[in-house]
């Protein structure tokens, strides 16, 4: 291939039982299509099969190769080395959450927030509005914006100074539901993030939205669950609904 | 679950994670190990096709029958998995029409519901298609996250007490005289190497079951057969789009999300580990994608990446399209080599068929008659397996 | 191959690290430094009107002190936190409550300007005031 050039990749390696991470460098050879994801994976195959990284769909849609390329929150499957600057490549791995090894994460957490938001995967297609269903299909589906790739939460500093910080991604999907229930209890998602640890905690830096990677704009959705919020806690709303509007029945 | 026999699968994949499930329903004690994270190997990087069948009601009816007859399972037991807008089979020429009777024929023969759409009547469900196509005919495909079904049959799995341990990969068979006894595994998180023992080994590693099939001294037909997908910005089409001809490049688009992917070719390599996306083949998909909806090639391209299918077939097959797209469990018993099974082929819509049929021989094997249970029980959402 | 170089142990808190941030991002950061900044003033200030109550020899004399260039940089620095505090935190409200979401960054842009000509014109104000 043509314009091939190397590229010093320096990653961060860290294993359990040993006192303290540390980075390796590798040199790579790559041309203007290849990913980081790639990159790492020649390095896991030719120089040490030991490397740790987490990778499933290579185009963007499982959210499992979140990572740090030189700072900045990416996935690495869709990010061509020959678009970062600089000669040298740091990847780590995801800030604010658990690391297992080298540049794997431990996503327990951020499954415990996201789950009990009880978001479905699949909701109902809003692309070509004009098109109508087949015979036998109700209504046009597709599956859920967010990737669960953790990247949000790994770029949020709230998330980084507040453990419980329920988190963009967590909160995101709360909203989801809120717009779209699908059978879902919305008045107890409500209330699950009606607390110090939910939307209120957020400090609007809207870092969440701008390395999504996925369309979700996780602070928009925040602030959107608080205008929700807000104009349920109004006195005259509340009289008139008897009460707290979203309390668990 | 003391006392019960214990399986090892290799393989974190979909053929893996359905075993698991299967195994942990007939009442084994089951460990399952992947060396990289789940999903990681093949199975992650498919097309996110839940097949209906009928790409292979012309040239595999066997596979054919197979997939209808898992999708009308898998929509059962893993609801709220798939985008079911059903697919087209889109004609776009004169030759592809005369493919139109015998394409009917050969779903009807195979249980596979079809209709018939007139040129007028297609566009209006699918706007962006070629606006020069013939006809077109409606089947139960659908689409869904690569990644999310499997993790649902490990999170079950999980659930049933099924140990998986991904990032431990199998350095080596465990053999204790002629018989399989475990494996020797090293774990990638602690830098350690420990053996698990094992009643029975189930080699699930689908391109890679040639390296586990030799580490035991047997040797299994896989031909690694990549194929490259290229999925583009935007979401050009609601539904699965084939073309109807027979089987080839480059013929079909799934939607998934905000993104529409259009695949596949077809070579045989060696390594699978070491799969180059060739150029050539990235534009080939883009113009053969744009024969069915002309947008796509405006669309920036989101990814090219290339996966190797598990196909079983004879050293001598090198197009990888020749060879038949249904599974085979071998038994290695019958080459003297006790305790280890190797699953191979097939594809990720119909691993619960192929979990069911690898379980019901090793638990021949064990003398085990618990009765396969996987068609009816509900599998958990696929968060259960990180949120445990 | 190059292999064993240690990471540094972080120096820093983690909502602190700048590396890869937006411009949101930073005006996080920057808000939360200038609102430290705003409560430490605070204190100082109430600190130094301590000295009304020491005659007006004293307070004559600091007035004197404050009017001389180190005092007036740190008054400069001031006034740059109070007009990026304030006006951020007038597009912090707004969007925490739900006004003006998808606009937050040319809200940022547009608030930033205005704050600059403020800055200017009462740094403008201070060093010529004070002559
Ligand atoms: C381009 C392409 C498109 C496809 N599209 C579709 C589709 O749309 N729909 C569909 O249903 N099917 C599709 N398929 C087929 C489907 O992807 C595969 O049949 C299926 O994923 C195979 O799963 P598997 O578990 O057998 O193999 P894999 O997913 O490859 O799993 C094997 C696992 O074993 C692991 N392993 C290997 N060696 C070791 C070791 N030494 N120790 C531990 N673990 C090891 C690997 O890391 C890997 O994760 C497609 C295939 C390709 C190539
Ligand atoms: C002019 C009026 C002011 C406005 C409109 C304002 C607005 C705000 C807002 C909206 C926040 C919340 C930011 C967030 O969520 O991250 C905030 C935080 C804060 N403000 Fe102010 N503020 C003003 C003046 C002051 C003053 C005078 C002080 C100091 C005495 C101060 C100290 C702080 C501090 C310490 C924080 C917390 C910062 C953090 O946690 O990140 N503010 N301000
Ligand atoms: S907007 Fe809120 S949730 Fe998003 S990164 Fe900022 S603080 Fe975190
Ligand atoms: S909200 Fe976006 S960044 Fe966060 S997990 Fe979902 S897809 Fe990833
Ligand atoms: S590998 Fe799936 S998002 Fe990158």
């Amino acid at each position: 291939m043509t314009e091939q050039r190397t590229v010093q990749f320096r990653v961060f390696r860290y294993k359990q039982g040993r006192e303290r991470p540390w980075y390796d460098t590798f040199d790579v050879t790559v041309t203007p299509r290849t990913t980081v994801l790639e990159a790492l994976q020649f390095i896991r195959r030719v120089h040490d099969p030991s490397l740790m990284l987490r990778h499933s769909c290579h185009h963007a849609s499982c959210g499992t190769c979140g990572m740090r390329i030189n700072g900045q929150e990416r996935l690495a499957c869709i990010t061509r080395v020959h678009d970062i600057a600089g000669e040298r490549v740091t990847v780590e791995p995801l800030a604010n959450l658990p690391i297992i090894g080298d540049l794997v994460v431990d996503m327990k957490a951020f499954y415990a927030k996201f789950t009990p938001m009880a978001m479905p995967l699949i909701r109902h297609s809003e692309f070509l509005p004009e098109a109508e269903p087949p015979e036998g299909v109700d209504t046009y589906t597709r599956l859920e914006n967010c990737i669960e790739c953790g990247l949000c939460v790994s770029v949020c500093p709230v998330a980084a100074s507040d453990p419980l910080y329920l988190g963009p991604a967590a909160l995101a999907a709360a909203w989801r539901v809120v717009q779209e229930p699908r059978g879902q209890n919305v008045p107890e998602i409500l209330a699950q993030v009606d607390t110090a640890h939910g939307c209120w905690r957020c400090h609007i830096a809207m870092e969440c939205s701008a390395v999504c990677p996925s369309h979700v704009d996780p602070g928009a959705a925040i602030m959107a669950l608080r205008g929700t919020l807000i104009r349920q806690h109004l006195p005259w709303r509340r009289k008139q609904q008897g009460g707290d509007a979203h309390e668990p029945r | 679950m003391k006392g019960a026999f214990h399986v090892l699968v290799i393989g974190g994949g979909a053929t893996g994670a359905a075993l698991a499930h299967d195994l942990t329903l007939r009442g084994l004690r089951v460990t399952l190990v992947e060396r990289w994270e789940v999903t990681a190997g093949t199975t992650g990087r498919h097309h996110g096709l839940l097949h209906s069948g009928a790409r292979y009601v012309l040239t595999d009816p066997d596979s054919a029958r197979e997939c209808i007859e898992e999708n009308w399972i898998l929509r059962r037991i893993a609801p709220d998995a798939f985008e079911l807008n059903d697919g087209l089979f889109v004609a776009l020429t004169d030759e592809d029409v005369t493919y139109l009777d015998p394409f009917l024929e050969g779903c009807a023969r195979c249980g596979i519901p079809t209709r018939v759409l007139s040129r007028e009547h297609t566009l209006r469900l699918e706007p962006n298609l070629n606006p020069t196509l013939k006809l077109a005919v409606q089947v139960p495909d659908g689409t869904m996250d690569a990644m999310r079904l499997p993790l649902r049959f490990l999170a079950t799995a999980q659930h049933h007490g099924a140990e998986i341990r991904p990032f431990t990969e199998v350095v080596d068979i465990h053999f204790q005289g002629r018989t399989v006894a475990g494996a020797r595994v090293r774990d990638h998180r602690t830098e350690r190497e420990y053996t698990i023992a094992a009643d029975v080994v189930i080699n699930a590693t689908g391109p890679w079951a040639g390296q586990i099939a030799q580490m035991a001294g047997v040797d299994v037909p896989i031909r690694p057969s990549p194929g490259v997908l290229v999925a583009v910005e935007g979401r050009l089409c609601n539904m699965v789009i084939n073309r109807l001809h027979p089987a080839g490049d480059g013929d079909i688009i799934v939607p998934q999300r905000r993104l529409s992917i259009v695949g596949t070719s077809s070579w045989v390599v060696e390594d699978p580990d070491d799969l180059d996306v060739p150029e050539a083949h990235v534009r080939m998909m883009i113009d053969l994608g744009a024969l069915l909806i002309p947008t796509l090639r405006e669309m920036p391209v989101r990814a090219a990446w290339a996966a190797a299918r598990p196909l079983v077939g004879p050293r001598t097959a090198h197009s990888g399209r020749e060879l038949s797209r249904t599974f085979k469990c071998f038994d290695h018993a019958d080459e003297g080599v006790e305790g280890l099974v190797t699953i191979i082929g097939g594809k990720a819509s119909t691993a619960r068929a192929m979990a069911e049929v690898t379980t019901d021989i090793v638990c021949a094997k064990l003398g085990i008659t618990a009765p396969c249970r996987t068609r009816e029980v509900v599998l958990l959402p696929h968060t259960a397996y990180y949120a445990g | 191959m190059n292999r064993g170089e240690l990471v540094p142990r972080r120096r820093w808190p983690a909502w602190f690290d700048v590396r890869g941030r937006h411009v949101s991002g930073w005006a996080f950061i920057l808000n939360r430094l200038t609102g430290l900044g705003l409560v430490l003033y605070l204190i100082i200030h109430l600190w130094v009107l301590r000295l009304l109550t020491q005659g007006e020899a004293r307070w004559n004399a600091f007035i004197a002190l404050a009017k001389t260039p180190p005092f007036l940089v740190l008054d400069t620095i001031l006034f740059f936190g109070i007009i990026y505090h304030a006006l951020n935190g007038i597009r912090l409200t707004l969007v925490g409550l739900g006004i003006g979401v998808s606009a937050h960054k040319r809200m940022f842009w547009v608030l930033m300007g205005i704050g600059l000509v403020l800055f200017v014109l009462s740094t403008w104000g201070l060093w010529t005031m004070t002559k």
